[in-house]
């Protein structure tokens, strides 16, 4: 995969590609992998003996988060220094949407990766936070090929779907990663047919920059890492979004919500990454549904009025 | 005739189609008066495994890749892989942690490892994804007066020590073959970190590339770059090995 974005891209030194480089080339060493979320460092300790490639630290997972209401910020040092102590894989954590200074703090904590993410309540109404003036990694969530783009020329270096978080409802997660890969096929028919023009209408109808939306059509994928999130609740959704086309998963609340004991979520857990290493050995597939179990309960998104959502988050 | 080389990408997490790319441009670059070809192949299985001559274990999350291998069951065909077979191996970061006989900071409870490198690593030796860096780096293997090899280091572990040699079991069985020694072909030197004993002539630095016998091992990732002279110099290694009769020797003696 191609990851060298235009210098203009990125930064205005001329080290700006290889930043980027480190960015993105840590995204490119998680793939096939699942990231989990975990509350605690003893939720953190079963993900990494699962096989996790990477831990989301937050405060609280997202269907509570949904449950509790109220303003979600950024999670309190103190627990994701717990987590960072307690495993030796890499620890990302939240920030609001446009929060730079929720950005600096986890920058400062050593984080390997800001998720900058609509689980958490917005605090910009107008703009995302200009990733490319951190040395720290972002990824950002996205609907669309719009919008992953925007993110990317923001900075990002990795970008996950959004989905619908906390609802162990997949639908809106496969809805965006058809979306985007219809676009992606969009593009690269718009390259084909019109040249430079072609890309150009199509940046304008779609809202992003039309040099990555070329480097897009080119390489006929994001040019930079692609994971799934938002409501993936069992193996078999994680299997499902690895064949759409995701290069990993982010599993949100779909291991620790409603596990009757650490055990049950440690199974869930071993199953998720077994599905997801083994999506296409449809056997590994059985026993990673047998030993996962029962699944969080959810809320189907049907049934979710519009400000209920939090895929509308962020634009 | 035409000869097939088969090399494999071990492909249970992390960058397998970046180094399966890059061993693609480089083949092109293999000339050879005999007719050659290779074939790259992603490696999941026993079966997949054996059908390779040499194999590159990729960058990736190596308590992850252990987790995973172990439960695949292919722990043990990759020790026979690497140790008895003494197919050539090369591993990148991640690859790296695999193939030592032991590693340092590791998850609580340690992790599993094929080995092969009479070496220890240490996990993560410059921290934090905030402190993964880019460095050039002068690798007199790629030959004398060649530019500097831009090497992406990326929460890289790096050679702490060479452990006594021969615990990995270079050479055969019967002990008549010497255990083929370590030899550092990588190291860097800067940024102020704590300085480590490395290299032939007691140079200073962080042991970054080292081989013994036909597994090669390297703290950074060649394959995020497209720079294909470290891919080049490697398929020539598994030429040499598995066609023009290293391998065999070793076997046969």
């Amino acid at each position: 995969m191609a990851v060298n974005l235009h210098a203009s891209t990125n930064g205005a030194n001329g080290t700006a590609n290889d930043d980027f480089t480190v960015k993105a080339g840590l995204a490119q060493m998680l793939k096939g992998g699942v990231i989990m979320d975990v509350t605690s460092a003893a939720e953190a300790r079963i993900a990494e003996e699962a096989g996790a490639v990477a831990v989301m630290a937050l405060e609280r997972i997202p269907s509570d988060i949904r449950k509790m209401g109220g303003v979600a910020r950024m999670s309190n040092p103190k627990m994701i220094q717990e987590i960072q102590a307690a495993v030796t894989i890499p620890v990302m954590a939240k920030a609001r949407i446009g929060h730079v200074v929720e950005c600096q703090i986890l920058e400062a904590l050593d984080v390997d990766y800001i998720d900058e993410s609509e689980v958490l309540t917005p605090a910009d109404d107008k703009y995302h936070v200009q990733k490319s003036d951190f040395k720290i990694p972002f990824v950002c969530g996205c609907r669309n090929l719009g919008e992953a783009l925007r993110r990317i020329k923001e900075g990002a270096a990795m970008i996950r779907t959004k989905g619908e978080a906390g609802t162990g409802d997949i639908v809106e997660a496969v809805k965006h990663i058809r979306t985007v890969n219809a676009e992606i096929a969009q593009a690269k028919a718009a390259l084909a047919a019109d040249g430079d023009l072609g890309i150009a209408a199509l940046a304008r109808e779609i809202g992003c920059d039309a040099a990555l939306l070329k480097q897009t059509a080119e390489l006929g994928r994001l040019p930079v890492v692609n994971f799934a999130a938002g409501g993936v609740a069992t193996p078999a959704d994680a299997a499902l979004m690895m064949h759409l086309g995701c290069d990993g998963v982010f599993v949100g609340s779909g291991i620790f919500k409603d596990a009757e004991t650490p055990e049950h979520a440690a199974r869930r857990a071993r199953a998720i990454v077994k599905a997801t290493t083994q999506y296409t050995d449809k056997k590994a597939l059985i026993e990673a549904s047998i030993e996962h179990g029962e699944a969080m309960k959810g809320i189907s998104n049907a049934g979710l009025k519009p400000e209920e959502k939090m895929a509308g988050r962020g634009w | 005739m035409t000869r097939t080389i088969t090399v494999g990408v071990l492909a249970l997490q992390g960058g397998v189609v970046e180094h399966i790319n890059l061993l693609r441009k480089a083949s092109t670059h293999i000339n050879s008066s005999e007719s050659l070809q290779f074939e790259f192949l992603q490696v999941r299985t026993t079966t997949e495994l054996g059908e390779c001559d040499a194999l590159i274990i990729p960058g990736g999350e190596s308590t992850t890749m252990a987790i995973v291998a172990r439960r695949l069951g292919l722990l043990d065909p990759l020790r026979e892989f690497v140790k008895v077979q003494h197919k050539p191996v090369w591993g990148t970061c991640a690859g790296l942690v695999m193939l030592a006989e032991q590693a340092a900071a590791t998850k609580q409870g340690g992790q599993e490892l094929v080995g092969g490198l009479d070496v220890r690593v240490l996990r993560n030796r410059y921290g934090t994804q905030m402190q993964s860096f880019v460095a050039g780096l002068d690798l007199e293997f790629l030959g004398r007066g060649e530019v500097p090899f831009k090497a992406v280091f990326i929460r890289a572990p790096i050679v702490e020590e060479i452990i006594a040699e021969g615990s990995s079991s270079q050479g055969i069985e019967n002990g008549v073959e010497r255990a083929a020694r370590v030899e550092v072909l990588g190291v860097y030197r800067g940024q102020g970190q704590q300085q480590v004993e490395g290299g032939e002539n007691g140079e200073k630095g962080d042991i970054v590339a080292v081989r013994q016998g036909n597994v090669f091992g390297t703290s950074f990732h060649p394959e995020l770059t497209d720079d294909v002279r470290i891919h080049v110099w490697w398929l020539r290694q598994v030429v040499d090995a598995t066609w023009h009769g290293k391998l065999v020797a070793a076997n046969g003696s």
